[in-house]
Parts: structure tokens; C-alpha cells; sequence
């Protein structure tokens, strides 16, 4: 794909540090949750490290959501994660079409990144589910483990400490999963590297 | 005149009466004498510079007390009282000898004998068994709930928050495991499960549990245990759990870590307290080999029925969970599908990429007229 040269300013000073601490962040509560899960062949940290370790990066993410949460609504751009519910399916199925077939031969992407318009329905409806119903789910389950005397009663009302950690272990197999996923779907730009450079300049080239 | 005979035979019975029975039954003092007293509650005694102390004894309570339960009689611990004179006021000695409860207690007496609370007595404080026991009213502790043993014990006279800040959840391990199972390591831990309403927070009692279920204690076993080998396996524990729902007993299986009951549990020492959390968390841990679910029977005992370990591992026990201790294996295997069909589908992805460059190489070399043609042919 033959690039235009112009640079357009896609990712905000706020957005990209939020990024860059969730992503250290989730990547450090992986690898201490693997270690609390796992601790009869992970040997990283001893279980009381890891777990106060976990404790710790827990409530920096969770803070972190605050700042995305308090960016996103305080500047209206919350909008650019809903899809338009006209165009969504159309434009869904033809983004499914490019990443499975029409990119190997070298078509161009049906969606344009702007800054009022920066995911495509995809990642749209992706980060929707992420943003709005699993990140926050594992955020509330893994509050609730961590005081589990206290929230007692919070834990008693989704059913019970065993259903409250099943979603929290869930939820973090999936983020595990996500991570892998997500890095190498950021490797899909014009140049295998240009969606990482973005998300520390702010700036993607116009193509 | 008394024939000699006669006389003979007298002597040498007395002589076997006063060998073959205990001195107390041949005072006859008998705990209702002791109580015609001491069931007054007013009844104190001056200690020392006009101190008093309580010598009441609660009868009722006395009643359901393991001595009482057991025909101990009073003076069998104050032996020292050898017989009651009723001339005086008070019908015996009033200072009596400390008790000695390793008299009868002996393995516990040797468990408590190098421990860090006999220990203690070095320094000038004196903790007898009665410190932690009481007196009078020594119940069975098995029925009780770590919160009752650990405020009916440990929490008179210690204040847990001043040394337990590193543990990560301090508050959840006071409430769900008995200070014993760390600080005697020697014991033999249970995982103790009993069937709790959650809307009133209460236990049900051996009886209420077993009358919904139309049977007993001896019952109870050949209803669930199908396979009769003694163990309540995974899926007689599920029978058991439809069978509940069945009568519209509402409730779950709470579960607690709780020591047995035995002399070690006195064996309890500095430094030698359980602090590496990999004891317990961990999948291997022996601090869930041994399960049992626990029915009351309304004197402090109750009757045990063993568990398959792996019940703990099951939705049926929903409100019980220790982290690592009793993890669910299948959500692990579902966590291992998901990272290899992601890590699946980037490596098909990324095979396609490098398969069709040659393509895309291609087509970036056609110029803007030759790919407009193409599309115009297509």
C-alpha cells in the first residue's frame, strides 16, 4: 500500500500514556497471576510477593481505567468506540473480508483512520466488550478477591467466592490470550512496525 | 461377746473395702453435697487483701460440662479435700491445692509441657490449663466453628493484628482457619464442611439437617454413601446436593481448615508457626487431604463423614476456595484452549502473509493503469 506521506495526529498525549501503563500493567498481572496459579511449577517470585505484587499493579490499572474513563467521557470522544448501528454489519463483514482474504493480496483497507473515526467496526466492537464489560468485570472480581472477608456479602451475591474467581481466572486467560493477539494484529499496518511507532509519536501516516 | 471368728471376718472385709474403693466414695463426699454449697451464687471467698473470689459453680452448666458427662466427681480434681467436716463453717480446708488436670490428662500434659505457654511460666506468668479450659463448664470443642474456638481460646488472651500484617488477607484466614492449623504444626488438619443457611447465617444442626432428610446419624451414610466403601465420593456428594434441593433445603456447604482434636494441639511453640504461603496454596497441599462434612449432635460433638478430595474441587461447594489449594483443572484446560487457538490463528495469519508476498510484490509493481484495467475486466 502506497502511503500519502501525511501525517495525521491519531493517538493523544493522555490516550498513548494510558496505553503504555495498561500494557506493562496487564503484562505484570499475567505474569504474578500465573505465578499465584501455577505456584507448584512457577517459581519468578515466592506467593506472598506475587500476590502483594499483583495487589499493587491491580489498583495502578484500575486507576489507569480512571484516566481513560475521565479522557474519553470528559472530551466527548467516547463516541469514536460505538459503531453506527446502520453501517455495522456491512462494514463488519467487509472487514472480516480484508483481514482473511483481500490484505494477502494486497487490497487496500476498507477503513480510513481519522482521529473522529480511528477503529474500524472490528475493533470498534471489540474494544466495546473490552473497555466497557471485561476490563471492568476483571477489575470488580479481582477487588473482591482481594478482601474476601470484607466484600463477603458482594462475593455471596454473584454466588458465591468459587464463581467469583472462576470469572476473574477466566478473564485472565482471555487477557493473556488478548495480549498475543492484539500485538501481532498491531504488526497489520503499512509497515509491520508503523501501528507500535503511533502509539508512541501519536502520529500514523495517511495512506 | 463377739465370737472371735466373727471378728476375723469384720477386720479383713473393712480391709478390702478400704483398698478396692476410692477414698472420696468412702467419704461419700458426692458432687450434690459439694453443690449443696457451691450453687449458691453469692458464694465468694476472700482471696487476700479483702480480693474475692467467685466459688459459684452453675449447675446447669456443670451438667453438659465432659467431666460431669464423664462421673468425675469434684473431689476427684481437688483431691485434696479428704473429707468434709461439718462443725465449721466452711466444711473444709479454704485454701486448696492447685489442679493438677495432667493427672488424667497426661498426654496433653507432656504436648503442653514444651510449649512456648508452659514456657511462659519462666517469666513470672503462670498459665494453667484451666487459663484457656475454665473451670467447671470444659465443653467438647469439635462442633465448634473456628470463630468460636478462636474467641472461646487464643483471642483471651492474644491480639492476632499486631503480628499477622504480612498475611495478604488477614481478616479472610482468621475467619476461615483455625489459628492451630499454623501455629501446631504437628496436628492433623480437616477441612471442615457444614451446611449453613445463608439467609439467616446460622448453621444447621445434625438433627435439623438430618430430619429433613428423613433419616439419622447412622442413616445418613447409607443414603449417600452408594458405593458403600465410607467415602462420600464427587458423585455421591452431587446426588447428595440434588437430594437437598429435592426436600427444599436451602443452604451451602461452608467450609472451615480446623485442627483435630488432640494432645499436639498444646504442642504450640515459637518460631516453628507455618508461614510460607506455598503450604497451603497449592494444589499439592496436605491441608486439604483430609475433608469431612461435620453434623452436630448438640453436646459439643459431632459425627464425621469423610469427602473425596476432589469435591472440593467441584461447583457444588461454591462458597469455599482456596486460592492454588483447590483449584478448578478445568479451567486451566480451557485457558490452554484459548492461548492455542490465538496463538493458532497468528500463526496461520502470519503463514498467509509470507506466503502471498510474492503477490503483493507484484501488484505494487503494476501501474495505476494496469490495476484500473484489471478491475474494469473484473
Amino acid at each position: 500500500m502506497k502511503s500519502t506521506g501525511q501525517l495525521i495526529y491519531i493517538h493523544p498525549g493522555p490516550v498513548r500514556v494510558w496505553h503504555w501503563i495498561n500494557a506493562i500493567g496487564i503484562i505484570l498481572l499475567i505474569l504474578t497471576g500465573l505465578q499465584i496459579r501455577f505456584a507448584e511449577i512457577m517459581h519468578f517470585f515466592t506467593l506472598e510477593e506475587a500476590i502483594k505484587v499483583h495487589n499493587y499493579i491491580g489498583f495502578i490499572v484500575i486507576g489507569n481505567f480512571g484516566l481513560w474513563i475521565a479522557y474519553y467521557f470528559g472530551t466527548g470522544k467516547i463516541k469514536i468506540y460505538f459503531p453506527d448501528i446502520r453501517s455495522v454489519i456491512p462494514n463488519t463483514m467487509k472487514q472480516i473480508k480484508y483481514y482473511s482474504l483481500d490484505m494477502f493480496k494486497g487490497e487496500p483497507n476498507p477503513h480510513e483512520m481519522t482521529p473522529e473515526n480511528k477503529f474500524n467496526p472490528l475493533q470498534q466492537q471489540a474494544y466495546l466488550a473490552l473497555m466497557f464489560i471485561l476490563l471492568p468485570a476483571q477489575m470488580v472480581t479481582g477487588v473482591l478477591l482481594w478482601r474476601v472477608k470484607e466484600f463477603e456479602k458482594y462475593i455471596n451475591m454473584l454466588g458465591g467466592i468459587k464463581i467469583v474467581d472462576t470469572i476473574h481466572v477466566l478473564l485472565f486467560f482471555f487477557f493473556a490470550t488478548f495480549v498475543f493477539v492484539h500485538s501481532y494484529l498491531a504488526t497489520l499496518g503499512h509497515t509491520p512496525s508503523a501501528h507500535f511507532k503511533a502509539m508512541f509519536t501519536g502520529y500514523e501516516e495517511q495512506h | 461377746m463377739i465370737p472371735l471368728k466373727c471378728s476375723c471376718i469384720f477386720i479383713i472385709s473393712l480391709i478390702i473395702l478400704s483398698v478396692a474403693v476410692p477414698p472420696s466414695s468412702v467419704m461419700g463426699t458426692t458432687n450434690e453435697e459439694c453443690l449443696e454449697c457451691h450453687s449458691d451464687d453469692s458464694l465468694v471467698r476472700t482471696i487476700s487483701e479483702g480480693m474475692k473470689q467467685d466459688i459459684y459453680v452453675n449447675q446447669q452448666k456443670y451438667a453438659t460440662s465432659v467431666h460431669n458427662e464423664n462421673d468425675v466427681l469434684c473431689v476427684d480434681c481437688h483431691s485434696d479435700i479428704e473429707k468434709l467436716n461439718y462443725d465449721n463453717e466452711v466444711p473444709h480446708k479454704t485454701t486448696l491445692a492447685m489442679v493438677v488436670c495432667e493427672k488424667c490428662h497426661e498426654d496433653e500434659g507432656e504436648a503442653y509441657l514444651n510449649s512456648v505457654h508452659k514456657k511462659a511460666s519462666g517469666k513470672g506468668i503462670t498459665i494453667p490449663c484451666y487459663a484457656c479450659h475454665g473451670y467447671h463448664y470444659v465443653s467438647h470443642l469439635e462442633a465448634e466453628s473456628v470463630y468460636e474456638r478462636e474467641n472461646g481460646f487464643c483471642l483471651k488472651c492474644h491480639n492476632p493484628n499486631k503480628f499477622h500484617e504480612w498475611l495478604p488477607q488477614m481478616d479472610t484466614h482468621f475467619a476461615f482457619v483455625e489459628c492451630t492449623v499454623c501455629h501446631a504444626p504437628d496436628v492433623q488438619r480437616y477441612v471442615n464442611l457444614r451446611f449453613k443457611d445463608l439467609k439467616t447465617n446460622k448453621f444447621y444442626t445434625g438433627a435439623e439437617f438430618l430430619k429433613a432428610l428423613d433419616t439419622d446419624f447412622q442413616g445418613f451414610m447409607n443414603l449417600v454413601d452408594k458405593d458403600k466403601n465410607d467415602i462420600i465420593s464427587v458423585a455421591e456428594f452431587e446426588d447428595l446436593v440434588y437430594l437437598l434441593l429435592q426436600k427444599n433445603l436451602r443452604g451451602t456447604f461452608h467450609g472451615e481448615i480446623v485442627v483435630r482434636i488432640e494432645p499436639l494441639v498444646h504442642h504450640v511453640n515459637r518460631g516453628v508457626a507455618n508461614r510460607a504461603c506455598e503450604m497451603c496454596h497449592m494444589p499439592t497441599s496436605p491441608f486439604f487431604e483430609n475433608v469431612r462434612f461435620s453434623l452436630s449432635r448438640g453436646d459439643g460433638t459431632s459425627q464425621n463423614y469423610v469427602l473425596e478430595r476432589a469435591v472440593l474441587e467441584t461447583y457444588y461447594l461454591k462458597h469455599f476456595y482456596a486460592l492454588g489449594g483447590t483449584r478448578i483443572r478445568l479451567l486451566d484446560q480451557i485457558g490452554f484452549a484459548f492461548l492455542v487457538g490465538g496463538a493458532g490463528l497468528i500463526l496461520a495469519h502470519l503463514a498467509m502473509r509470507i506466503l502471498t508476498i510474492p503477490t503483493r510484490k507484484k501488484k505494487q509493481k503494476k501501474s495505476p493503469f494496469e490495476i484500473e484495467k484489471e478491475a474494469g475486466e473484473s
